[in-house]
């Protein structure tokens, strides 16, 4: 676009724009003419369209502002000023559920995702897939223009081929689609299916909640969602349900914020849950299990089978099992169960994994309500929008559809069975029988390469929709900024489809909820935009009884029990990149898997038992390189990387897929093995009898953590919630040690309060009073593990990707790990997180070696780094007791940042407050100094300077404000009513390696578990 | 039973029928004959490596200290390995001409020019890695405390500040007192010489000596002092190159013990390394008669007893881990003997404790081909010494979730190897270009330096003569 002033073009919304001929233009070039634009800092052109297009779409005073493209403001927009982020509500969608986000923007440009406080999914925080959903649209290697045949198009022209190819309405079509929410996309669907008379629509996801929908249809008759709320529950009973981790439960945050709400201990007078965890694979749910039992996935079924036989002793409603008995009528814990969960009838929880069969869910949702517990911790929910029939046999029609040539039109809406679906369905195959394929996708994948028509998506940062949460909350999807490469959204593609002309997202959305608000629309619509939601409407909890149909079933199913013979596969997606989709987010390749801490591959995870009888031997402390084994299918080989991970069941075997893409993007490419091949229809999640053999072969992991236990040293201070109230004090040393902390008594004989050091600076650094002084405290309690304060902080603080090479060698710069520990036996252990940032101690080691006096302390109490003053020695990271700093090795943000054809776009994710490291200086957590300042500044100009202690709450680190476990508190110790002082003053508290009088402002308040001693 | 007391003459120090003029001959004679073939060749074999050198640094400064196989608990790796390797080595050179020379031990004259040469080529190699080992060596600077703009001044309660200036104390004094030592000898080059181009270089070098009573005054006087100067740096500086560690909280570093530890091990290694360039030359230039088996006899005794000092604090570092009841310690110990570098550990053990027993035997220290090799032996030990103090520690310290392993690369590799292009480049020049003898001392220790022996009637060395002498005579070349 010229940068001359000529023909001021004024617009209302995009859909005026988009009809103007600059803007065809616009469309039709690539990005980085575009990017150079933006590269010019003092370009008004580049900055205003950027800032006006987010300002038009982004605000709700902004839609009917004018805003003239060339002049800059001449006017200053209300709340805008330069250098002060705005925030902006909206959702984010995954598969069918949207969590309330708040995105942060810096001058038009959206650099961080918060949860939205208000939002009942987030309440403020949110997952790891939501803090790397900046990347995901910051990603340079998105499709970027529409392909016809390969070949370059245009949206307009794919509208002019619609308007024509779908004038034949009596054609066969079949739309393949991710699971969506969107009321408007549902629409939209009514409207396909009303127009097409031969369409069929299929609701695609390789990982999805059809078996839970599909089991309720058993139980009761009618397709609901489980929405279970773990904080009214006393007992939770999980049958490998990892309802914890994003990657397995769409709801995995409310899940978390539920689940340790009713587990936070701030006193030994407070009570909490028991949790119950049955399940194969050690997953970050079962690390939070107060009792745990190892069991096959295939065992699964008998174990619930048995369970439902015991109660149905005492409870109506499951007769069809009573009388029944298999191998685990007798296991201790069906009894302990039995009982427990009949103390607690009403006030418990019983959930089995999304993965496992629709009989199961129908049993489990069975017992909820034999227990009374539905409508008390358990609702089901009608969803408006979930389909009437079996999704996955459905999408095996359509398969066997294409095969006898019986379809005309293929429309894939985002989804790429190219890559995810079931290996012999052949799919890819069966995709060229279809005479049109169109697919809407974010890249250029599997499927788009397969597509006759390939239209390029927008995300959802960058595109108007909607959605619902998973318990049924609406919410409003607004955009942040204008399409990075004038993408599509999926509301807009479908609307293409059906109209045969483009109609912005904008219009198409007000258009559904014109039926929302059918008077004053305007003021309830910015209402719902500025609060991220639409009221406190939830989905209607369906009144449920177990339906007559269900027992007779059940007798049958209880009789087809597979009693999983032989070695078991396990197929999950992957806690990172989940179904794939993920691949080429740098941030999530680089996350270590919570439990393995394996970055940048996905492994074949077994028990040291049967490692042990593979012959394969661990992974650890200077063995990078791990056995590949080749696994069996039904005739399909696949070999892959074995880990042992303390805590599987035995004879199984859990692999995890999004691994192995080509040609997708430079991150996702070549990473990992792809393991979809060994994915049947009839071995979705499971399989049986699988042989498995040792290759010979070994293979690099790059894993963040080698070394498993603790050593017997006391740095995760744990006792039961007995244990607890007899000791109150069972985290401090002397309990920890047995023995007094060296240098106490010397103290004490000297008439010194404290232990002495050879260096005292302390005594000569007077804080001083006005300064508040920050400190921190984490609840080992509460926290599960999840590792979303890793990505928030990579995302807050600008921390480079490094890179599989980079992490293997110990490289990664992660400023706050999230350390996992094994205790006991190594078969079944129990696991342990412990979130390790800076200790911000105040007689810093660090502090005192370095040469040039490049980390120092403040006024206000944190430990500093002048990256600018740093000469890079190291000798800091060396004597950190806590290994918490990271160094960069090579000019890995230089890397990160002008990698590609366009460095531009990564930068444009980067947080414009804080500085980026360049090669040969050492970094660390600041406590997000940034955030701490502005905090300060902002409090000193609300007090005309008289103080500049921010208010508690205030100021909120990366990390805490991420943490759906609440875990991380963060204040101004000087402030006695802090929430920080108050978890400090707990007798929970204790300080990690306190023996070395680092004194660390970060401390811990030590875990508590609650198992029932009778499985003790 | 009646005990016989006898005066026991110590045997010569310079062996051979040799007068002044025959010791000169000897050992001018490198200098001043024309450059050999083989030399020429080892001087080539010296320049590739260095440079070598030049291009791993080279490398390292455009693309970053990545390329070493350094990661976040190991900061520090080779670099520092070498570090403290070569200025351990570089300890005994100035321990033998400044320590010796104070306690008046004569046979340091044998190697004492030679053992100050390599301590500075030494410790040169060994400046180079602190420099380099930094992330952004263009502004190392700002380690010294030069008056800035940005009133940013050095942390002086950082080891590492202090071993800047330890070590650069060092090596500015060692310089010092290697090239007054050479003052003398020089003149006798120039004198000598037939060459114009020589004369000049040796004239300048010599600063205008003449051998006049004065001259010798003020070399004795200024010798004494720089010995008396550089005796306490000999200490110091591997005391706080140990500090370097010690200070720090890391298990393993924390130790009271290390200063005198590290120079006992810095003595063992520099007499080992001595002994190892020593045995070497004394063959190639024919200098058996001066670098006779009674020097490499006594070099053997020092190493005995500072190989022994080491084991010594091997073993008290395994008791005062135990007896602290620290764990942290504890863990480290176990660590070093069972843990993932236990085999460095066992190279270790073997190097420097089991090795310098067998210097208990007088066979062995007078055996050439074995002291030989122990002495490469005992470098290797030393040079392990501290692979398990810098890595082993810092990889497997406190919290064992950041435990990880560390392995080199060919750039630390190629680095290290690099290092001895630069010592060898300057010790072969000096070799070359300098008496590698001190002339002018070890005709003081030859008989003949003991005028009161001489016949002076007969002009013969009479052995009968061998008595308390009445009046001391000065001292004539």
């Amino acid at each position: 676009m010229s940068e001359e002033v000529k023909n001021p073009n004024y617009w209302k919304s995009l859909g005026e724009l988009a009809r103007n001929e600059e803007y065809e233009k616009y469309v039709e070039r690539e990005f980085p003419e575009n990017a150079t634009e933006l590269n010019d800092k003092v370009s008004r052109r580049s900055f205003l369209r950027v800032m006006g297009a987010s300002i038009a779409l982004a605000g709700f005073a902004a839609c009917r502002r004018p805003v003239q493209k060339i002049v800059p403001f001449s006017k200053q927009p209300e709340d805008l000023v330069e250098g002060v982020p705005q925030y902006y509500a909206s959702a984010s969608p995954f598969q069918d559920a949207v969590t309330g986000i708040v995105v942060e923007n810096n001058s038009g440009r959206p650099t961080k995702i918060e949860g939205n406080e208000m939002h009942p999914a987030s309440s403020g925080n949110t997952s790891i897939f939501g803090q790397a959903e900046i990347l995901n649209m910051y990603d340079p290697d998105r499709s970027r223009y529409v392909r016809k045949n390969g070949e370059r198009s245009s949206v307009s022209a794919f509208a002019k081929f619609c308007s024509d190819h779908f004038s034949n309405t009596d054609q066969n079509i079949a739309f393949v689609s991710e699971a969506n929410s969107s009321p408007t996309y549902n629409r939209l669907k009514d409207q396909a299916m009303d127009q097409f008379s031969n369409a069929q629509w299929i609701t695609y996801e390789p990982f999805g909640e059809d078996n839970a929908l599909e089991g309720t249809n058993i139980a009761f008759g009618e397709r609901l969602r489980t929405y279970n709320k773990y904080d009214e529950a006393d007992v939770i009973v999980s049958f490998d349900d990892d309802f914890l981790n994003p990657a397995a439960d769409k709801n995995s945050v409310e899940n978390t914020k539920r689940f340790t709400d009713r587990r936070r201990v701030m006193s030994e007078d407070d009570d909490m849950s028991r949790f119950y965890a049955v399940e194969s694979t050690f997953s970050i749910t079962g690390s939070n299990a107060d009792n745990r039992l190892r069991i096959k996935s295939g065992e699964i079924e008998l174990f619930i089978y048995a369970l439902a036989a015991e109660l149905s002793n005492s409870v109506s409603g499951l007769s069809a099992f009573s009388g029944y008995s298999n191998k685990f009528s007798d296991h201790e814990w069906v009894s302990v169960l039995t009982e427990e969960l009949l103390d607690n009838r009403g006030d418990s929880i019983l959930t089995v994994g999304r993965d496992h069969k629709p009989e199961l869910h129908a049993t489990v949702a069975a017992i909820n309500v034999a227990l009374g517990n539905d409508g008390q911790a358990v609702d089901y929910l009608e969803v408006p929008h979930a389909d009437n029939q079996n999704n996955r046999e459905a999408f095996a029609g359509l398969a066997e559809d294409l095969n006898n040539d019986n379809v005309d039109t293929v429309v894939l809406v985002g989804a790429n069975p190219a890559f995810t679906a079931p290996a012999d369905l052949n799919f890819e195959e069966a995709l060229s029988n279809a005479r049109q394929v169109i697919h809407l996708s974010n890249y250029y994948d599997e499927t788009s390469k397969l597509a006759n028509w390939h239209l390029n998506r927008a995300h959802f940062l960058e595109a108007w929709g909607d959605g619902y949460s998973y318990s049924g909350t609406r919410s409003i999807i607004q955009p942040q900024i204008e399409p990075l490469y004038s993408g599509i959204s999926e509301i807009e593609f479908l609307n293409i489809i059906l109209n045969g002309e483009q109609t912005k997202g904008y219009d198409i959305v007000q258009d559904t909820w014109q039926d929302y608000y059918t008077n004053d629309f305007t003021s309830q619509w910015n209402k719902a935009l500025h609060d991220g939601l639409a009221g406190e409407e939830t989905f209607s909890v369906a009144s449920v009884s177990i339906s007559s149909a269900f027992n007779s079933q059940a007798s049958d199913f209880i009789s087809n029990a597979d009693p999983s013979e032989g070695m078991e596969l396990v197929i999950r997606p992957d806690s990172t990149v989940f179904d794939g989709r993920f691949a080429n987010n740098g941030w999530l390749q680089e996350q270590p898997k919570p439990m393995t801490k394996i970055t940048w591959d996905n492994v074949a995870l077994m028990s040291k038992k049967t490692a042990d009888e593979l012959g394969v031997k661990e992974a650890g402390l200077g063995k990078a390189e791990v056995e590949v084994i080749s696994i069996t299918v039904d005739g399909t080989t696949l070999e892959i990387p074995a880990w042992v991970q303390p805590g599987h069941a035995d004879d199984s075997i859990t692999i995890t897929v999004g691994y192995g893409r080509e040609g997708v993007g430079r991150v996702a490419n070549k990473t990992g093995v792809d393991t979809y091949p060994l994915r049947t229809t009839d071995n979705m999640h499971f399989a049986s009898n699988v042989s498995v053999e040792k290759t010979g072969k070994t293979y690099e992991i790059a894993s963040t953590q080698d070394h498993n236990t603790m050593e017997g040293r006391s740095l995760l201070r744990h006792a039961t919630l007995q244990e607890y109230r007899e000791n109150p004090n069972f985290s401090t040393y002397e309990s920890a040690y047995d023995a007094e902390m060296p240098g106490v008594a010397y103290a004490e004989e000297h008439g010194e309060d404290d232990p002495l050091s050879i260096f005292n600076p302390i005594d000569e650094q007077e804080y001083p009073e006005d300064e508040p002084q920050w400190g921190m405290s984490i609840d080992l309690n509460t926290c599960t593990g999840c590792g979303v304060c890793t990505i928030a902080c990579t995302a807050e603080n600008n921390i480079p990707v490094v890179g599989k090479r980079e992490v293997s060698r110990g490289r990664e710069m992660h400023w706050i790990r999230n350390d996992r520990y094994f205790d006991g036996d190594v078969n079944d252990p129990k696991a342990l997180h412990q979130p390790v940032p800076c200790m911000h101690c105040e007689l810093a080691p660090c502090e005192q070696v370095c040469p040039v006096a490049a980390t120092t302390h403040s006024d206000d109490g944190m430990n500093q780094m002048t990256y600018n003053r740093c000469i890079g020695t190291r000798y800091c990271a060396n004597n950190c007791p806590y290994k918490v700093r990271r160094f960069n090795f090579f000019n890995y943000t230089k890397e990160f940042l002008t990698g590609g054809d366009d460095p531009e776009i990564v930068q444009m994710a980067m947080n414009p407050e804080v500085t980026v490291r360049f090669r040969g200086v050492m970094e660390k957590c600041t406590y997000c100094v940034q955030r701490v300042n502005r905090a300060k500044i902002n409090r000193s100009i609300d007090t005309n300077g008289e103080t500049k202690k921010p208010k508690d709450g205030a100021v909120e680190t990366a990390c805490q404000q991420a943490c759906p476990a609440d875990a991380i508190y963060f204040g101004d110790l000087t402030d006695p009513e802090s929430e920080v002082v108050k978890t400090k003053k707990n007798n929970r508290n204790y300080l990690l390696l306190e023996e070395l009088n680092t004194r660390p402002r970060t401390s811990y308040l030590a875990k508590v578990r609650n198992p029932n001693p009778k499985l003790a | 039973m009646s005990t016989d007391y006898q005066y026991v003459p110590e045997p010569a120090l310079v062996k051979g029928d040799h007068s002044f003029g025959s010791i000169t001959d000897l050992i001018a004679k490198t200098p001043l004959s024309p450059t050999p073939k083989l030399w020429y060749l080892a001087f080539g074999l010296a320049n590739i490596l260095l440079i070598t050198l030049l291009g791993a640094i080279g490398y390292l400064i455009w693309d970053g200290i990545g390329i070493w196989g350094l990661n976040n608990p190991a900061g520090w790796g080779w670099a520092i390995i070498n570090f403290v390797w070569w200025v351990g080595i570089g300890h005994a050179g100035t321990l033998i001409s400044a320590i010796l020379f104070l306690f008046r031990q004569g046979w340091r004259t044998a190697i004492n020019r030679f053992a100050e040469a390599m301590t500075i080529f030494a410790v040169m190699c060994a400046g180079i890695f602190p420099a380099i080992h930094v992330g952004r060596i263009w502004v190392i600077y700002w380690v010294f405390p030069i008056p800035n703009q940005m009133a940013a001044w050095p942390n002086f309660s950082s080891p590492l500040l202090w071993d800047v200036f330890a070590v650069s104390t060092y090596f500015t004094v060692s310089l010092l007192f290697w090239y007054v030592g050479l003052i003398p000898d020089f003149a006798t080059l120039r004198d000598k010489t037939k060459s114009k181009v020589a004369k000049i270089t040796y004239g300048i070098a010599s600063l205008g000596w003449t051998g006049s009573f004065r001259n010798w005054w003020n070399y004795e006087k200024a010798y004494m002092i720089l010995a008396g100067l550089a005796t306490p740096l000999v200490l110091s500086v591997h005391t706080i190159v140990s500090f370097d560690f010690a200070v720090s909280v890391i298990p393993g570093w924390h130790s009271t013990i290390f200063p005198p530890y590290f120079v006992a091990g810095a003595i063992y290694s520099g007499f080992a390394m001595v002994l190892t360039l020593m045995l070497i030359a004394r063959k190639i230039y024919g200098l058996e008669d001066i670098m006779n088996i009674d020097i490499m006899e006594k070099m053997n005794l020092v190493m005995m007893i500072t190989g022994n000092l080491v084991a010594f604090a091997y073993l008290m570092e395994g008791f005062i881990a135990w007896y602290s009841g620290y764990i942290y310690e504890q863990g480290i110990f176990w660590l070093y003997v069972v843990g993932p570098y236990a085999w460095g550990f066992w190279i270790l053990m073997f190097c420097n404790v089991v090795t310098p027993q067998f210097l208990w035997f007088k066979k062995i220290r007078r055996n050439v081909a074995i002291t030989f090799v122990i002495s490469i032996i005992v470098n290797i030990g030393m040079w392990f010494e501290r692979f398990m103090i810098s890595v082993a520690s810092l990889s497997t310290d406190f919290m064992p979730s950041a435990w990880d392993y560390y392995s080199p690369t060919f750039w630390d590799i190629i680095t290290y190897i690099g290092t001895f292009g630069l010592f060898f480049t300057f010790f072969l020049l000096f070799l070359r270009f300098m008496p590698m003898v001190a002339i002018a001392e070890v005709k003081g220790v030859m008989p003949q330096a003991d005028p009161h022996n001489y016949d002076e009637e007969t002009n013969e060395f009479d052995i009968e003569k061998t008595k308390p002498v009445v009046v001391q005579q000065e001292q004539t070349v």
